[in-house]
């Protein structure tokens, strides 16, 4: 099993000093991904940070910031008077809320008070929207105060005590707030709202894809260098030297994979550390069957370029048919012949994870499957397989 | 003639309808040189690769250190070694990663191979350009490496292919040295080469094939007498007599 490894080993020794072919199978993940940032990732939802200056510091105005906070898309970031007046003298910030002193006090004597804006301009497109969602809160605000103070008044002196009515009075609210009486439901039509979800699976099935036409040249690289038969007299058998080119074949497709779904995670969050590790296991499974795949046109290749040949041809038939990048309709003739392409599964599995949430025990058959073209693969590469016309 | 240490018995091979090899038969003794000598298409690398276990006869016996390379190849591989004609190196690798990793491939362990790779690029004069990438390497010094190589594990019958090929008499000259050297330490070797002057000097005795057939096995001395006094005739003047003067494919 030794010499296994020493064949995968010095094969991705050899993949590493190809410089063309390490920037090729490592920097196009990187630039694909790229692209998809480029295209899709500003097409999220509306996030802008709040610049406050809290000068009250009292008990209504963290109330106040922290609904503020709680508003999705919005973070709250706090800063001094003085930091304020640079930021919007250099246009670093456009619009700030000031908090003033004796908000929290006022507002618990039953006086008005104010919250003041102080912008460049007409603070601009982001800050008129930050505007409108902190008068929002603060329009809550005077609900709730209104609620409060009418509650109070209709109960004064029929012997409730204050705090009760206060307890109350805030459970409704909460209530209200929890279960309003008009509430907003989002429907998407046009597609799907996340781009990333969609079009990532396709992409790594793809890269993995290019594992077929590595697999298939390594073996007929080996014997235009003439170092197949050399090998071949050594204590070697076919088995190991097609186990250890298999081994090198998957450790390369999975790595392209590993850059892509690592990037992905980090920079579109669109992981759990779960989904992730169980989106590297069908990534390896898939990297299996596809090096197999590889493997038997490399058992019948008779050139390099016959073999590249072959694995692009494969290659694309196999990822046309396999719905990388659209959706094909169940029971429809395009499905079943779908089936025929081992990334219509790995597609199949990716989706589950990615998009639905789903479990690897959610995609056992098309993980079974796969594993099944990786053995099988392994098995008919080596049986097809002659080191010469005629030889073993 | 010493023991022998390879014997082939009647060995055939044919490719569809075309006879590669027709009824060879020979024997190399232990600590021998054995030139195997004859016009391109004549059967010769197809005979190597069948003794190298590469290719199956289609019938005959061949035995290697008492070992039947039919019934067990794995032992015979543990026992040769193979320098073929083209080089069969990673040219992308250094020349000490060459050797480890064949050295590896026969069975050494790191540490062994490693110390042999050190002994054997000593042997050929390149211990300077150990660590060198091989593709940088001269035609001579590729060759001297490609014998290196075929000497890791510590074969006891060696199958050199045309190893001086296209290189400069000094690389020559170092790789003449150390056959007789292995000769010397016991070695058995299967020379095969277009150079006549270099199998006179160095094989114990030669085959001459053709047409899949050996048509002389003899000493080289023994086969110049048989067209000439042995001073005067050379062995490519048996070669050519033996073989025609007509160009080959």
């Amino acid at each position: 099993m030794k010499r296994v490894f020493f064949i995968a080993f010095n094969e991705v020794k050899l993949y590493l000093q190809d410089k063309g072919d390490l920037a090729f199978s490592l920097l196009l993940p990187i630039v694909t991904f790229a692209l998809i940032y480029g295209a899709f990732g500003g097409q999220t939802l509306f996030e802008a940070t709040a610049y406050v200056v809290d000068e009250d510091e009292g008990a209504y105005s963290s109330i106040f910031l922290e609904q503020l906070e709680a508003v999705e898309g919005v973070d709250v970031e706090l800063i001094t008077t003085s930091q304020a007046d640079t930021k919007l003298e250099r246009s670093d910030v456009l619009l700030v809320l000031h908090i003033p002193d004796g908000f929290s006090e006022a507002l618990t004597s039953g006086e008005r008070t104010q919250l003041v804006f102080r912008q460049r301009g007409n603070a601009g497109q982001e800050g008129q929207i930050v505007a409108n969602i902190i008068r929002g809160v603060a329009e809550e605000m005077n609900q709730e105060f209104q609620v409060h103070r009418q509650v109070s008044d209709s109960l004064q002196g029929k012997g409730i005590p204050e705090d009760r009515i206060e307890v109350v009075v805030q459970e409704f609210l909460d209530k209200e707030r929890r279960q309003p009486v008009v509430g907003v439901v989002e429907e998407t039509l046009g597609g799907s709202p996340d781009f990333v979800n969609q079009f990532l699976p396709g992409i790594v099935t793809m890269y993995v894809l290019f594992a077929i036409a590595m697999a298939a040249r390594v073996i007929v690289e080996e014997r235009r260098k003439g170092t197949l038969e050399r090998l071949l007299t050594t204590r070697l058998s076919v088995g190991q030297l097609f186990l250890g080119k298999f081994f090198a074949s998957v450790s390369r497709g999975f790595v392209q994979t590993l850059i892509l779904l690592g990037l992905s995670y980090a920079v579109f969050q669109i992981f759990t550390p779960l989904s992730f590790l169980e989106s590297l296991v069908i990534a390896l499974i898939f990297a299996g069957a596809a090096s197999a795949v590889g493997l038997i046109i490399a058992s019948i290749a008779r050139s390099e370029d016959g073999a590249t040949w072959i694995a692009v041809v494969f290659s694309v038939i196999t990822f046309m048919i396999g719905g990388t990048f659209f959706e094909i309709a169940e029971g429809t003739g395009l499905y079943t012949i779908s089936r025929f392409s081992i990334n219509s599964y790995a597609n199949d599995a990716f989706n589950v994870i990615i998009a639905q949430g789903g479990s690897l025990a959610d995609v056992g058959p098309e993980l079974g499957i796969l594993a099944g073209v990786m053995v099988v693969g392994l098995v008919v590469s080596r049986l097809i397989f002659r080191v010469v016309p005629g030889g073993k | 003639m010493a023991e022998e240490f390879l014997v082939v018995k009647d060995l055939h091979k044919s490719f569809n309808e075309f006879k590669a090899v027709n009824g060879v038969s020979f024997s190399i003794g232990k600590g021998e040189i054995f030139g195997l000598l004859g016009p391109n298409g004549a059967g010769k690398t197809t005979t190597i690769r069948m003794l190298a276990t590469v290719l199956k006869a289609d019938s005959g016996e061949i035995t290697i250190g008492g070992h039947s390379v039919r019934r067990d190849a794995e032992s015979v591989r543990n026992i040769i070694g193979v320098c073929p004609q083209d080089l069969a190196l990673y040219e992308d690798l250094s020349a000490l990663d060459n050797m480890v990793f064949f050295g590896r491939m026969a069975g050494m362990n790191g540490k062994e191979a490693k110390e042999q790779a050190m002994t054997n690029l000593k042997m050929m004069g390149l211990v300077d350009r150990a660590k060198g990438k091989v593709a940088k390497f001269s035609g001579g010094m590729k060759r001297r490496i490609n014998l290196a190589i075929a000497l890791m594990g510590n074969p006891r019958l060696l199958f050199l292919d045309e190893p001086t090929v296209g290189i400069d008499p000094q690389s020559r000259n170092n790789i003449y040295e150390t056959i007789e050297d292995l000769r010397d330490k016991g070695m058995s070797v299967l020379y095969t080469t277009h150079y006549m002057e270099e199998a006179d000097r160095l094989c114990k005795r030669v085959a001459i094939m053709d047409g899949g057939q050996i048509i002389a096995l003899d000493t080289p001395y023994k086969l110049k007498g048989e067209i000439g006094s042995p001073e005067q005739v050379t062995l490519e003047d048996v070669f050519l007599k033996l073989t025609g003067r007509s160009l080959r494919d």
